[in-house]
């Protein structure tokens, strides 16, 4: 298949054999990430910059980790330390940036929109590495990938997400993931956090986890922000983790090996017990090996081919 | 001058057919149906060998010079983004012959000294007519009433905190008292600060696709219920800014049916896009309140059908290239539109013949000049010589080279648009001809 983005902002405007074709293209870069010497040459001369205006260990390091395996120069535009601090706008970030001719930039930015907003401006191409509450496309794909895994493909199989929908970026990127290649999604979370709304995303609406989680054959929880209950989306941390905290007692009411997901980082004790955590069901760290290998594929598909792959 | 064969539409007299109008002076001293030159010449006081001078306005409307009661002209302060002169050359441009100017700028209008600057800035402009609404509260804090005698007689003809919503009921409730000794309405922006939170357009699933913030229609609506009311128990005068729910046309009309002393305007952007019209690289479509539901957009068009809604009005907000060049969360809100506004109905409803010309004329200029007093809104003989002549046929493309206003923030730059006004007067003095204003010297 050639490839013929110049972008990846979300998993909107993908195929689904796109979709596949990545995953596909992952598999090998995960065996690339098993060997002692991790070095390839095949993407030596080009220059990579990771513009993280959120602070992000888990995802930069990956994106950073991806890159340099598959041999491209990474430049950290660290943003405390930057002319950003000076005022300097994103779109002259980006016409700095574009002056340096790179090849391919990562934003994360708290706003959404920000990755698009990028994408119009930069000759190079942009990975959106989580735009406000918009969209988390790498993260949902290495939830595919992870998914394929661990169930084999995705028609027939319940997919339960629990948490803070409306606010959650990996929770929109992963339903649109999801649904293109056929698994069934059910969003689980209070109604403050779950507004009638997120119907957009035309998969179930559920407030009752318990009732859910019967049949299910992945369950992933989101990560809780802590501030919303100090905004009064919920009345306490207390409540949320009996309504809707994974713990293994009340994940064998899904009656199956379910595979048990977290983008991390994690609130233990809250979203999350620790007895599920550190269970055999949960994939919670090869999610994290996972995110290398499908960034690796997707920086290679980017920029890897011929130039003439970019349209 | 003696303007020929114009169709003439005139609400105020029920007039939507041909007539010459002759003006003298800068105001309209006949206007009757195919007049001769000596008819002219005996009114005008010309002798037999002098030229009269004459527009052929065949096949061109006629309207009273428009008002506009939303405009936000950002001097002083922000002179950036627009200030009085190009912003009531801008509004000539666009057919707009009186304009409000909103209050907040920086500093806010809430001192005498400041009204009269804006309004003495207007008059050095010669273009528009520049009239000022001043501030409800000091310093646009919410806390305490300006001196609103002062204010009114420095040549303030409304009260506004626009730009933000008057939270606290009680200072709403003493401003609509106050205000009567001025007889002035208050022009309420309403908005609950904490139901539109930091929202950034219309909660719905489209804000949820977009993972933008949302801002619920109640944050607007609550405010409209909480005004007709304080409005209701005061007898006060109020004037609701910009409506764009349903929920506030419903609560309005049930308000009129009650006898409160309420009038609403809406903007041609809320009758003409939705929050489905929003990406998220489109910040030029970021205003608030923010772009409707197209079911709300419906009970707008209804409510200014059947007399809920009394008056269009732009909202003219200008912000520079670089305020806009940011991702859609981080950039202000508002759309210029003084220039645009007119085609924009024209096309998107006027000729698609949801809308009148006859009820056009009577929203954005009639009701208006009514509602706030003003020496404008018809075409009677007597009356000031503002006036447009508008080419429904005259095509032209919105771009940076033909814009009078200082900003280009408009959904429409780069479009073609269709219907302008291809002369304008202002007290008789013609100030736009062939789209071009004209540099007059005072």
């Amino acid at each position: 298949m050639k490839w013929k983005h110049k972008d990846l902002l979300d998993l909107d405007v993908l195929q689904a054999e796109e979709i596949e074709h990545i995953l596909h293209t992952a598999g090998p870069m995960k065996e690339i990430l098993q060997r002692p010497i991790k070095k390839l040459p095949t993407l030596r001369g080009k220059s990579v910059v990771l513009l993280f205006y959120e602070s992000s260990t888990r995802t930069r390091t990956s994106f950073e980790t991806a890159a340099k395996i598959l041999g491209a120069d990474t430049t950290n535009f660290s943003v405390t330390q930057s002319s950003v601090n000076k005022g300097e706008s994103l779109l002259d970030t980006a016409r700095t940036l574009q002056a340096m001719n790179v090849d391919l930039v990562i934003v994360r930015h708290a706003s959404s929109g920000a990755a698009d907003f990028l994408a119009q401006e930069l000759r190079a191409g942009v990975i959106n590495g989580g735009d406000g509450q918009h969209a988390h496309p790498t993260q949902a794909l290495l939830d595919l990938f992870t998914l394929k895994e661990k169930l084999g493909g995705f028609q027939g199989k319940k997919i339960v997400i629990v948490g803070d929908v409306l606010h959650s970026r990996v929770a929109r990127s992963n339903v649109l993931g999801l649904k293109k290649l056929g698994a069934e999604v059910v969003l689980v979370g209070p109604p403050t956090l779950l507004p009638a709304e997120m119907n957009y995303l035309g998969v179930k609406i559920s407030y009752d986890l318990d009732a859910e989680l019967p049949g299910a054959d992945a369950v992933m929880a989101l990560r809780l922000q802590l501030e919303r209950q100090q905004n009064g989306l919920f009345p306490s941390i207390r409540e949320y983790a009996k309504l809707y905290g994974l713990n293994l007692e009340r994940i064998r009411k899904t009656g199956k090996q379910t595979v048990v997901m977290h983008p991390g980082p994690m609130n233990r004790g809250i979203e999350i017990a620790s007895d599920l955590a550190e269970s055999p069901l949960s994939v919670i760290d090869e999610q994290v090996t996972n995110g290398v290998a499908v960034r690796m594929a997707l920086i290679y598909l980017l920029i890897g081919g011929a130039s003439s792959d970019v349209a | 001058m003696w303007l020929r064969q114009a169709f003439v539409v005139d609400p105020s007299q029920n007039l939507a057919v041909e007539r010459d109008i002759v003006l003298k002076d800068g105001v309209i001293i006949e206007i009757a149906q195919n007049l001769q030159p000596e008819d002219v010449r005996a009114v005008l006081g010309l002798s037999n060998s002098e030229q009269i001078p004459q527009v052929n306005a065949a096949g061109k409307y006629l309207f009273p010079g428009l008002v506009d009661a939303h405009v936000h002209l950002r001097e002083p302060g922000q002179e950036d983004k627009e200030d009085i002169r190009s912003g009531s050359r801008a509004a000539v441009r666009g057919g707009f012959t009186s304009i409000l100017a909103m209050a907040n700028t920086k500093p806010v209008i809430d001192q005498r000294a400041l009204v009269e600057f804006v309004r003495i800035q207007g008059q050095r402009a010669g273009f528009a007519k520049v009239y000022p609404v001043a501030a409800v509260t000091k310093g646009f804090k919410g806390t305490e009433l300006v001196e609103m005698m002062d204010l009114f007689e420095g040549g303030a003809v409304a009260f506004s905190d626009d730009g933000q919503g008057i939270q606290n009921s009680e200072i709403m409730r003493l401003a609509l008292e106050y205000a009567k000794l001025t007889a002035c309405p208050i022009i309420a922006h309403c908005e609950d600060n904490n139901l539109a939170g930091q929202g950034v357009m219309r909660r719905g699933e489209a804000s949820a696709r977009l993972g933008l913030r949302g801002i619920p229609a109640s944050a607007e609506s609550v405010m409209v219920a909480r005004d007709v009311l304080l409005a209701g128990e005061t007898e006060g005068k109020l004037h609701i800014a910009h409506v764009s729910t349903k929920e506030s046309v419903q609560i309005i009309k049930k308000a009129k049916k009650l006898g409160i002393d309420v009038t609403a305007e809406v903007n041609p952007h809320h009758l003409l896009f939705t929050d489905e019209d929003i990406s998220l690289t489109a910040t030029a479509y970021k205003v608030n309140p923010p772009l409707p539901t197209r079911a709300d957009q419906e009970a707008l068009i209804e409510g200014l059908l059947d007399g809920t809604i009394d008056m269009l009005a732009t909202d003219h907000a200008p912000h520079t290239w670089e305020d806009k060049a940011k991702p859609f969360a981080e950039v202000p809100f508002g759309i210029n539109a003084l220039e645009t506004a007119l085609a924009a109905v024209w096309q998107g409803l006027v000729a698609k013949g949801k809308l009148s010309i006859q009820k056009l004329v009577e929203l954005w200029s009639l009701k208006p000049a009514q509602r706030f007093g003003l020496p404008a809104g018809m075409l009677k003989i007597g009356a000031p010589a503002d006036m447009v002549l508008f080419d429904p046929d005259y095509k032209e493309e919105i771009s940076a080279a033909n814009l009078e206003s200082k900003s280009l923030n408009t959904p429409f730059l780069g479009k073609e648009m269709q219907g302008f006004p291809v002369m304008v007067w202002v007290d008789g003095k013609l100030l736009l001809e062939n789209r071009q204003i004209i540099d007059v010297k005072n």
